[in-house]
């Protein structure tokens, strides 16, 4: 078994020289510092010789006080071993640019045009740096970086122009306010790339296709994303993807917060499954601080995310199925009213319907209720029981198979090298999740099994996170049995200026793998929150899956990765 | 006062119409002044009043979730907040719906995409903001990507308070529209 | 006053007026009998379906039923604003709610409502008696399609387009099935005359031949646009499909049309195959002059229920799986079940 140490020697010695800093944190953490020149080569001999196949994310960083940025790469592996080892490489302020790592990893693609996007780093060798989550009224503001100034000012007032394009329709333009113009930060000087209507229309080659929008505005998943389809007929033959349409800044927003109520702002992420969210930002920060959650809390934690787990695959479930059978279909309104059961209980303990901010460092904010095991005994069998029945029905069900069987097939292979994770990934076939990859709170100590699919269609997507709400069912009766008295938080006081540190954090959301990078300069607001969200990654994958559909399975392929733009976008 | 006043049509033709007499007298008066007797009759008590109940007892909304709201206004939708109760069905195109639902937060670069969404709807229409980023810009008032302030942009009729409300509040809120249309107290004086 | 008599005179001096009159009234009333019906299918289906789903439909508007739901969607959808798109093809656009119109209309005045049971005779309802009106009433029934592409064509509009062909490919994929269906049972009751079928039915059709049944159940399901065959309007999808650009009182009668059309086709699955206004006659004094419009209308209720059920269970095709399935499934077994009657039928001449 690999640990951390073992390969940090492993760099060492492969490139002396090489690594300017370094700190083996646990087993399973590893920081290091890369010089820059030698980047590519280290994740080369780290994805060829180490097993380190998964390349999880990169995160950018502004320090504006000792005239540098960094760019930290996050490198993990698909089962071979749990390390996972954060490379950071270093480039000054003026100018600064970095090797790209999409020659290596197909999903680096999208984690430097963010950065490019919002701190001006450029990516040498990147095939394709446009903006992505920003508009292109902002592009070349550098929105993330520390001497930002652009925020709004709050006067009030109509400000949408009307301008009409040459085919003749109307386009709407917002100017920038008075205040802004002021302040200098209106962008003069934008960078030049092409925008996404000319991308697309390079891309027709003969006069029977057309580019059709399925969205910004569309019923496929809770939030709104462009998906433009090159289509002919009903064949389509390219696909093309923007974000941004709730692109909130959480991640700027949060460096302006104190560390507790960042905890308000990592619900409004991926809203449908708050409570993981919640529970990655105050693991991070109780790495940082050294803090030993009490367990009776801890079981509360996994209660709550396991119910959370549930209601989230009702809706993601039931949503999708009436993209593929109308809203007047049944079994999408048995779903919803099985899961207000559900939501019930949340609610009971946390006391909000969707959005809980529930956790809190060291701990949980209330204690379960009187009652609550007596209510759960009697709602968690009649949820087995109907889940069961779901499952039976689809599988019984011919026009289902004929709709959904074969569609959007994704081999274990590719799902590995796009940097999918959770219920798409599991359902190739590859057993990766991180409640037994990166294990936290009392995983360890329950019995579960990963639930994996066979074929990697959508059917089977589907059929995985119907399993997995009987797994964590499962979950949650061990843990009623198990949950012992005691504190639900810890009796060290936590303090208001958190020490100089950083961790990284990894949750398994209902949608796969969810980290959060936070890094702390000893003051009372979070230096850099960094999201390593599960449906960015798989997202970029409809790109290509998408090619060579009809229209129809495009819907059902982009609905069933039962996506959350909103934590995509953050 | 003209043809073009009431309808609008092209300067040419608007000209030509000016000429036309029927019965001694110049059309364009006659038909001008017969559609104003047609709107003043409409105008008055009882018809209106049935126009309003016709309109308050159907109104269709967009199915279009735009952020935590937009999850609730999925389960208002659907059983068990029923919203067809109230006549109140999602429906997909803008041609088809009454009330634009801001369920959410508007960020700039969608701000254009909605107003032309808005623009799409047919008259009668209303607006109806839910939750706290809908109607201030809510946790996010120093975003530089949120649109703080959505009453500038869209005539917002109802306002509900929340973060997010639960359906039950959304239902009020549908109910407060009804209300308001009946009493003709809707921004657009219909 | 003599009205009788003075009527009469009239109709022997002017005879051609007299007809023009009668028809027209005749066409009024069944105008409105067609329509009002078409309403109560609509609010049927939405509190019916709402059932299905756990939930309620409609119970405000009109007291504890919402009967009066439908009256309110038609003066809001009256008043509202008309928005033609400026590049639309404007005759095409404005004609096609009015040739969804018209095809419910011709339909309406070829199928027989029922009949009146008056001194032991039945005298079917109907306003044309038409010798083959079987197979003009199915083929009348896809006017509605003809009215689905000219929506979806003239709408300058992506989605409306791609609604339009997808209702042309649906519509080529069901009209030979069903019409070799209709062909079976006239083979089968020696006749193309809907009220001669009725009355030729001893036993009901659909279990003389019931593998036509269940083709012509789902072709006419096909034919109706519903689920699981509308992809021309698959709300996902293609937000709204044909009738995406069309607002107001247009829309409302392309929906309405949608419904009218179910209306009248369930009438004729009644009378093809379920045995039309038959059943025993109800000795109450005025019940039984009116029992075999009962009968009609309880089969029709139990038909429409049926549509309404599978709406909410199944999910929709993909449009090249309805094609496959109306060449490669239903014209075949169509032909073995009009094999089957021809034998059947000259078997028990």
């Amino acid at each position: 078994m690999t640990n951390a140490s073992e390969v940090l020697s492993s760099i060492q010695s492969a490139f002396p020289g090489a690594v300017l800093d370094s700190r083996v944190e646990s087993d399973r953490r590893l920081w290091a510092t890369i010089d820059s020149k030698k980047i590519l080569d280290v994740c080369k001999h780290l994805t060829t010789k180490l097993n380190f196949d998964h390349y999880s994310g990169s995160a950018g960083v502004d320090w504006i006080a000792r005239k540098e940025m960094e760019v930290v790469e996050i490198m993990a592996s698909h089962g071979a071993h749990q390390v996972v080892a954060m490379l950071k490489v270093k480039t000054p302020r003026e100018n600064p640019s970095v090797k790209s790592l999409t020659g290596l990893y197909w999903n680096a693609n999208w984690y430097e045009r963010e950065i490019w996007e919002m701190f001006g780093i450029n990516f040498e060798g990147h095939p394709e740096l446009y903006p992505l989550l920003l508009s292109d009224e902002l592009m070349g503001a550098w929105p993330w970086r520390k001497d930002y100034k652009g925020y709004p000012d709050l006067t009030t007032g109509e400000r949408a122009v009307k301008i009409s394009t040459p085919e003749g329709y109307t386009e709407y333009h917002i100017p920038p306010t008075p205040a802004e113009v002021e302040a200098g930060t209106v962008v003069t000087e934008r960078p030049k790339y092409p925008t996404l209507r000319e991308r697309e229309e390079k891309e027709i080659k003969s006069d029977s296709e057309m580019i059709m929008h399925l969205g910004p505005q569309h019923a496929m998943v809770p939030g709104p994303f462009l998906l433009d389809v090159l289509v002919e007929g009903e064949r389509v033959h390219k696909a093309f993807l923007d974000l941004g349409y709730i692109h909130k800044g959480i991640e700027k927003i949060m460096e302006n917060r104190s560390w507790l109520q960042g905890i308000t702002y990592t619900d409004r992420m991926c809203y449908v499954a708050s409570l993981s969210n919640n529970e990655c930002y105050c693991g991070a920060i109780e790495k940082i601080l050294g803090l030993e959650v009490p367990l009776r809390a801890q079981y509360i934690r996994v209660i709550l995310e396991e119910l959370s787990r549930i209601q989230s695959h009702l809706i993601g479930t039931g949503e999708f199925l009436t993209l593929i059978a109308g809203v007047g279909y049944a079994p999408w309104q048995y779903m919803i009213i099985d899961r207000e059961n559900i939501i019930s209980l949340i609610e009971s303990v946390t006391g909000a319907r969707l959005t809980h901010t529930f956790v809190r460092f060291g701990g949980v904010r209330n204690d379960l209720p009187a009652g609550f095991a007596d209510q759960c005994k009697k709602v968690l069998p009649y949820m087995k029981s109907r889940t069961e029945e779901f499952i039976e029905l689809f599988a019984q069900d011919p026009i289902y198979h004929k709709r959904m069987d074969g569609v959007g097939i994704i081999r274990p292979d590719d799902a590995k090298r796009m940097g999918v994770s959770g219920p798409p990934l599991r359902a190739t076939g590859v057993a990766y999740d991180m409640r037994k990859e990166d294990p936290i709170l009392v995983y360890p100590e329950l019995d579960f099994k990963v639930v994996t699919g066979t074929k990697g269609d959508s059917a089977d997507r589907i059929d995985v996170r119907l399993r997995e709400m009987l797994e964590s069912i499962h979950i949650i009766e061990q843990c009623l049995d198990r949950i012992p008295e005691g504190p639900i938080k810890t009796e060290v006081k936590v303090p208001k200026k958190v020490p100089a540190g950083e961790a990284y954090y990894r949750v398994e959301d209902p949608r796969g793998e969810m980290g959060m990078y936070v890094i702390s300069d000893g003051g009372d607001k979070p230096y850099r929150v960094k999201v390593r969200g599960p449906f960015y990654a798989t997202f970029q994958t409809l790109t290509p899956l998408l090619e060579g559909t009809y229209i129809a399975d495009a819907v059902a392929i982009a609905g069933s990765m039962d996506g959350c733009p909103s934590e995509a976008d953050r | 006062m003209g043809i073009s006043d009431v309808i609008p049509v092209p300067v040419a033709i608007d000209e030509e119409i000016e000429k036309w007499t029927i019965f001694g007298q110049p059309v364009a008066e006659v038909w001008f002044t017969t559609t104003e007797k047609i709107h003043q009759i409409i105008e008055m008590g009882p018809i209106k009043n049935i126009f309003n109940w016709g309109r308050k007892n159907s109104v269709y909304f967009l199915m279009q979730p735009m952020g935590c709201c937009g999850v609730e206004m999925f389960v208002f939708g659907a059983a068990p907040y029923d919203s067809d109760r109230f006549g109140c069905i999602p429906r997909n195109t803008p041609r088809q719906t009454d009330v634009m639902i801001i369920s959410g937060y508007l960020t700039r670069k969608y701000l254009p995409v909605f107003k032309n969404l808005w623009d799409e709807m047919p008259e009668p229409k209303w607006c109806i903001a839910i939750g706290e980023c809908a109607i201030s810009g809510g946790p996010f008032y120093d975003s530089y990507n949120i649109v703080q302030n959505t009453g500038d942009h869209f005539p917002i009729d109802v306002f509900i308070p929340g973060c997010p409300p639960r359906p039950e509040q959304f239902l009020e809120g549908l109910m407060n529209l009804q209300e308001k249309i009946k009493q003709r107290k809707d921004k657009r004086d219909y | 006053m003599d009205i009788i008599g003075s009527i009469s005179q009239f109709a022997a001096q002017e005879p051609a007026i007299f007809a023009l009159i009668i028809g027209v009234i005749g066409a009024a009333v069944i105008a409105a009998v067609v329509n009002v019906g078409a309403m109560l299918v609509i609010w049927g289906e939405r509190k019916v379906l709402s059932d299905f789903c756990n939930r309620f439909g409609p119970n405000r508007v009109g007291g504890r039923w919402g009967i009066l739901q439908l009256g309110a969607d038609a003066i809001k959808l009256f008043t509202k604003e008309d928005i033609i798109p400026a590049d639309a093809d404007k005759g095409v656009y404005v004609w096609a709610p009015i040739v969804a119109s018209m095809g419910t209309m011709l339909v309406a005045a070829a199928i027989p409502f029922g009949a009146l049971h008056i001194g032991g005779k039945d005298y079917p309802l109907v306003v044309a008696n038409m010798d083959i009106s079987a197979f003009y009433v199915e083929a009348a029934l896809s006017i509605m399609a003809i009215a689905v592409f000219m929506a979806g064509y003239s709408s300058n509009n992506k989605y409306s387009m791609l609604g339009a062909f997808r209702g042309v490919a649906r519509m080529i994929a069901y009209e030979v099935p069903m019409g070799v269906c209709v062909i079976s049972v006239a083979v089968m009751a020696h006749s193309l005359n809907l009220v001669e079928i009725v009355q030729s039915q001893t036993v009901w059709y659909a279990f003389a031949q019931p593998l036509g049944f269940v083709i012509f159940v789902i072709a006419l399901i096909t034919d109706l646009g519903r689920i699981p065959f509308d992809q021309s309007e698959a709300e996902e999808e293609i937000i709204s499909g044909y009738n995406t650009e069309y607002s107001g009182i247009r829309w409302g009668l392309l929906y309405f049309q949608e419904y009218n059309n179910a209306l009248l086709g369930s009438i004729l699955l009644s009378l093809l195959f379920l045995g039309g206004w038959q059943g025993p006659i109800i000795p109450i004094p005025v019940l039984d002059i009116i029992s075999p419009l009962i009968w009609l209308l309880m089969k029709v209720i139990i038909v429409l229920w049926f549509f309404i059920w599978v709406r909410s269970s199944l999910f929709r095709l993909r449009i090249d799986q309805v094609t496959d399935l109306g060449w490669k499934w239903m014209l075949p077994l169509s032909l073995v079940n009009l094999g089957w009657a021809v034998l059947v039928g000259s078997y028990f001449a």
